[in-house]
This record gives structure tokens, sequence and C-alpha cells, in this order.
């Protein structure tokens, strides 16, 4: 166990690395003075500029400047952007809560739809209520997200005007920003109406939550229905049969462990998918995450933005990823393997 | 009456070329207190048998029989969960794969108690229960010969090599104090002295508890120690049943006579460094079955008559399928 989370973690360490090395050379490769595009100071004073050239190293080789820049981002001095002249660190601080409280909610909402539905589709095999949920999966991932999103939009906003069309919140309420995770600034400011203004959180999440989760609810339950069918022919389901247990008895006590804990690294890896996902429907939405000022970034060739959010989205990304691996593997028991010969 | 009684059993599978029968008209009985084997090649239905007997078969397979009685009670026209009661509380298996068998993400403990049947408890609180549930899987797991109980409840299957599990397995059918036994290749994994050990249990049940097994092997020097009676499975098809002794004495059917002939310590007068006597050519793979009776192409009494499947016929309490058997007058 403990050589296998060295082992996760030596990966992360190299990882977090190499895409450090990316980001340094994206400065040089992106046009522009490459100065300018490391520190975002477009035209920096004579004695800024010393300073800049200074924390860069500019005049020593490029190991020694990935070196400087690495040091520089260890210490939070990311940069700023071009548009905003704001340290990038504090735009992704605020952008970036969003765009988790965004994904987490679909990423839970995908598991909650997807799991059940798939366990019953693959308990009733090639039942008419198997069917059904198949052809709705299939057609749940085959349409493009942001085409669902604006028909979401069309239906629910503008037809229907039941749910509102963008953004996280109503201007009416008048929330600061302390974490970035709305719920919780909510709970943290005065003078508001606590109660309507979570009502109306609800209600401006539901639209782009539900774009993001059908397409990974529906390959969610793909997963798990082809899991479940595959445990259940397995020989030790036979043999509880065999020993007479009902039907309860074998899916609750043999059944559903066996079948979900396989799928779990594979639905960890659709996180990613749903991560993209979101950036998209968040330009849609208009929803202030990080997805939506990396796209404005690009619109704006806002390299150090560009930059800077690349890293942090591919980041968070690959810690997301290699926690949940180490999670998997602690609750996992078919996955270690200590032999025990003298019984 | 006997306990179970199967006639004429027959298992359809699916395949690519069609419905084929792996079992065809698979007959035997088991009375009480008795001790039968079942013998034959790997890949001759042993196991589909066992399988047939608990209904541990895909769906789609088709499964057909005259009867298939448990005293007196069909087991293939009753309810679903009266069927099941009936293989929880008196038929138990030992399935031939131990590893795969066993549930992998469950430890040993938990499955063994959960094998613990209510009826075997005394009244009390649930946290009692548990103990006794406890304490009943201890006794088994020590009778098999799995001394340090604790290690082997607290580990998972793939912990533990082949024949610990295997010794598990048979604690696993033991311990709902079935009255039938179905032992499917129970010793495979084991050493002899651990095997030795496991059939003088065996022994021992058949004779202090009255539990009657079903023993399925190709091991013939251990079914000989143990077995009363004997019948002979062979590409699916039953060629002869009846008494060990008389079997072993004067088999009848041509296929019996190979299969005891192959067996070195039963051919006498055999010469140092000779071949042992084989039949020729190997058993059939599926899509290939011969029609009439299956061992046609490999028997070296065959002759046309061969190609209609031969009746089952008797002579008092031993049964053969075969035109022209051995040790009896022709037509």
């Amino acid at each position: 166990m403990l050589n296998y989370t060295i082992r996760r973690l030596n990966l992360l360490f190299f990882t977090l690395l190499v895409l450090s090395v990316v980001s340094f050379s994206l400065a040089f490769l992106f046009p522009g003075d490459s100065l300018t595009n490391l520190s975002g100071v477009k035209s920096p004073t004579p004695i800024q500029l010393a300073s800049l050239q200074e924390s860069y190293k500019v005049d020593s080789n490029y190991f020694w400047q990935y070196i400087a820049y690495l040091r520089l981002l260890l210490d939070g001095d990311w940069g700023i952007s071009f548009t905003s002249q704001q340290p990038l660190l504090d735009d992704l601080s605020t952008t970036l809560p969003a765009t988790v409280e965004l994904s987490t909610y679909a990423f839970t909402l995908a598991i909650l739809i997807g799991v059940p539905c798939g366990i019953i589709a693959g308990l009733k095999h090639h039942k008419i209520f198997d069917f059904s949920i198949l052809s709705a999966s299939l057609l749940g991932y085959s349409v493009p997200v942001f085409w669902l999103a604006l028909i979401l939009i069309q239906l629910f906003s503008l037809q229907l005007s039941l749910l509102p069309l963008s953004g996280r919140i109503s201007l009416y309420f008048d929330v600061p920003i302390q974490s970035g995770f709305i719920i919780y600034d909510i709970f943290q400011a005065e003078n508001i109406d606590k109660t309507a203004a979570l009502r109306d959180v609800f209600f401006h999440l539901i639209l782009p939550t539900l774009s993001i989760a059908i397409m990974t609810g529906t390959i969610i339950i793909r997963i798990v229905r082809r899991s479940v069918l595959n445990v259940l022919e397995q020989d030790y389901i036979k043999a509880a049969y065999g020993r007479g247990q009902t039907n309860a008895q074998v899916f609750w006590k043999h059944g559903l462990r066996n079948s979900l804990l396989p799928v779990l690294p594979l639905i960890v890896t659709q996180f990613t998918t749903l991560l993209t996902n979101a950036m998209i429907v968040e330009v849609i939405f208009s929803w202030p995450g990080i997805g939506n000022w990396l796209i404005q970034a690009i619109y704006q060739r806002d390299y150090p933005a560009i930059r800077g959010g690349m890293l942090m989205v591919s980041s968070l990304v690959i810690m997301f990823t290699i926690s949940l691996d180490i999670l998997i593997r602690v609750i996992d028991p078919t996955k270690g393997r200590k032999i025990r010969v003298a019984v | 009456m006997a306990l179970l009684d199967v006639k004429n059993l027959t298992l359809e599978i699916d395949t690519a070329n069609g419905w084929i029968n792996v079992l065809d008209k698979v007959s035997f009985s088991i009375n009480n207190k008795e001790i039968r084997a079942l013998v034959g090649e790997s890949g001759s239905g042993k196991s589909l048998v066992v399988k047939a007997i608990v209904g541990a078969l895909p769906e789609r397979w088709r499964i057909k029989a005259d009867r298939m009685m448990w005293q007196g009670e069909d087991l293939l026209n009753m309810r679903q969960d009266k069927r099941r009661k009936i293989t929880r509380e008196q038929i138990a298996v030992v399935y031939q794969n131990p590893a795969t068998s066993l549930d992998p993400s469950a430890t040993l403990g938990d499955q063994i108690m959960e094998a613990v049947s209510s009826k075997l408890l005394s009244r009390g609180w649930f946290w009692q229960k548990q103990q006794q549930r406890e304490k009943i899987a201890i006794t088994h797991l020590h009778k098999v010969g799995i001394r340090d109980h604790k290690t082997c409840m607290d580990s998972y299957p793939h912990q533990l090599s082949d024949d610990v599990c295997q010794k598990f397995m048979i604690a696993l059918a033991l311990v709902s104090q079935p009255k039938l036994l179905i032992a499917d290749d129970p010793t495979m994994a084991m050493v002899p002295s651990t095997k030795i050990q496991i059939l003088k249990l065996f022994k021992h049940l058949n004779q202090t508890r009255g539990l009657s097994i079903l023993f399925v092997s190709h091991d013939l020097l251990s079914i000989f120690s143990m077995a009363d009676s004997l019948t002979v499975l062979y590409c699916g098809q039953t060629v002869e049943t009846g008494k060990m002794d008389k079997i072993l004495k004067r088999p009848l059917h041509p296929y019996t006579q190979a299969l005891l002939d192959s067996a070195p310590s039963f051919s006498k007068g055999l010469e140092r460094k000779t071949d042992l006597p084989t039949l020729e050519g190997t058993i059939p793979p599926l899509q290939h079955l011969p029609i009439g009776c299956r061992l046609g192409p490999r028997c070296p009494r065959a002759q046309k008559d061969c190609v209609k499947t031969p009746e089952e016929r008797r002579i008092h309490e031993h049964f053969y399928r075969c035109h022209f058997p051995i040790h009896r007058p022709t037509k």
C-alpha cells in the first residue's frame, strides 16, 4: 500500500514537472517577447524591466530560466493577465471554484443517475427496461454538449421561462466573493435573504448541471451495465445460487460490490471528459468559471492567462485522478497482493 | 426411496453450430447414506451434471429430464424459491474451481458465516447469533484441516493458496449440515496426505451422520477406496451404472473396461515400461459429437448398429447402454 502510494506520488510529481516545462516553453512559442509572455507586464518602465529580468534570470541559459520560473510559480507569482492587469493567481482563485463547484454537482448527479440505472439495466438484461435505458443512453451520449445546452436554454428559459438563462445568481443578491464557492459565500454574506439566494442559486444550477451530467451519466450507465452483466456470469454468483441463496441475497451480498469495484477507475476517468464539457458549457451559460475565463483569454490573446489557466486545469485534473486512484486502492480489497501461504 | 433420482437428464447448450446436447440422457440415483462416484474424462460433462442438479446453469441453456426428484419432489417443476430452499438446507456443493467459485471481494469469514443455517442456532439476540455462527464456522474449518482459522477467515480468496481455498470450499459445503454432499473434484489441488484426510473425513461423515455423497472425480484410486456405487460418464452419456464391486469384477461396457485398464493398479501382470492400454483417439470436441453411441468411433467392439443410441438395459442393479457388451452373449 505504502509502496503504491509512493509510486503514485512519484508519478504526480513528474507529471507536474512536465506540465511546468510545457507551460514554460509556451512563453517562448507564443508570439512576442518571452519575458512579456511570462510576466504579463506589457510595457514595463525601465526599473520594472530591470527587476523582471532579475527575477526571471533572462541573462542565463534556458535551464536556469526554467528554475527561476519554477521558483516563482511555487512562490505564487504566476505573472499578471494582459487584459485585467490582475495577478493570474487571483483571477484563477475566483474562477476555478466556480468550475469545480459546477463539475462536482454534475459528476455527483451523473453517478446518481448512472449507477442505479446501469444496475437495473444489467439485472433486467435483454428485457424492455434494459432496451429503453440503453436507447436513452445512446441518445444521451450522441448529443453534443453545447447543442444540448442551447436546446435546454431554448426550451426551459426562453419558451417556458421556468429557469434563468445564465450566470450563477441573480444580480439582486450582492454576494461578496470569499471562497469562490457560491453556497459557502452565501452563508458568509451579510444583509441578504439567504433562503431566497440559495433558491436562486439552485435554479441557476439546474440547466448547466443537467447539460453536463447527461453525457457522463449515460456513459456511466453503459459501463455499470456491462460490469453487472459480466459479474452475473461469474462462477461465484452461480455458486451462490447453488448454495440456495435468493436473488436478492446474491445480488446485495455478492453481485453489487463485485460489479462496482472494477468500474470505479473507469468512472473516475470520465471526470476529465466532464471537466472539458463543463468548460464549454460555462461559455454558453456565462458561468464565471475557468473555462469561460480561458476562452476569453484565447480571444484576447492573453498569453500569460492561457499559460496559467492551462497549468492550473491540468494540475487539478492530475491531482484529482491520482488521489482517487489511491482512494480506490484503499477500498478495493481485491487489489491487495499480500499472499498468505501458511494456514 | 432414493434421495436423488435423475432419469434421462438432457442439457442443450447454444453454440455457433446450433443447439448441442452436452448431456444426453444421463441417469443415476443416489440412495440415502450412499457414496456414489461419478467418473469420466475431463470434458465428459461431470461438472455440468453437478450444476444442473443445483440449478447453477445459465438461464438460456435448455434442461430437460424425465424426472429429477429430490426425495419424491420434482426439482425441475417446482417454484424457484422452494428449490432454492432445498438446495440451501439439504444439498451442498463443493465446486471444482475454488479460485473462481468464491466471491473475490468478501473475506472467507463473511462467506462461511453467511452459509450457516439459522436453524442450527439456538435462540438469542442477534449478536449472540453472530458468535454462534462464528463458532460453528470455526469448528468446520478445523474439521477440514485448516488450523489457523483466524488468518483464513480474515483473508480474501486471492490471498490464500488453491488447496486452502479448496478445503475452505469443503468447510463451506459442510457447514449447512446437508443431507447430500456433491463434491466436484474436491481433492484436485491437494497434496496426497491432505487428500487422504479429506477422503477420510467424507467417509467418516458418511458413516456417522449418514451423509450421502456424490463424488465427482477422475481419480480412480480415491473413488475405489470409498465409493459404494459408480456411474461412468462418457461425452455426456451415462455408459454404465451399478454397484462398485460388480462393475470392478465384471464391467459390461467397453468404455468402463478401458477406464479400468488405464489405471495401473488394476491391470494385473503389467510388464515394466510397457504402455498403458488406452483407447485409440481422443474425446471428440462438442461440435463433432458422433451420432448414436458417442464412444462409437473409438470403441474396439463397435459394429454397424452402434449408430443408433443404445437403450438402457439392466441386470439387477446394474445398468448399461451398449449394443455389444463385454461378458454377455450377443444376440
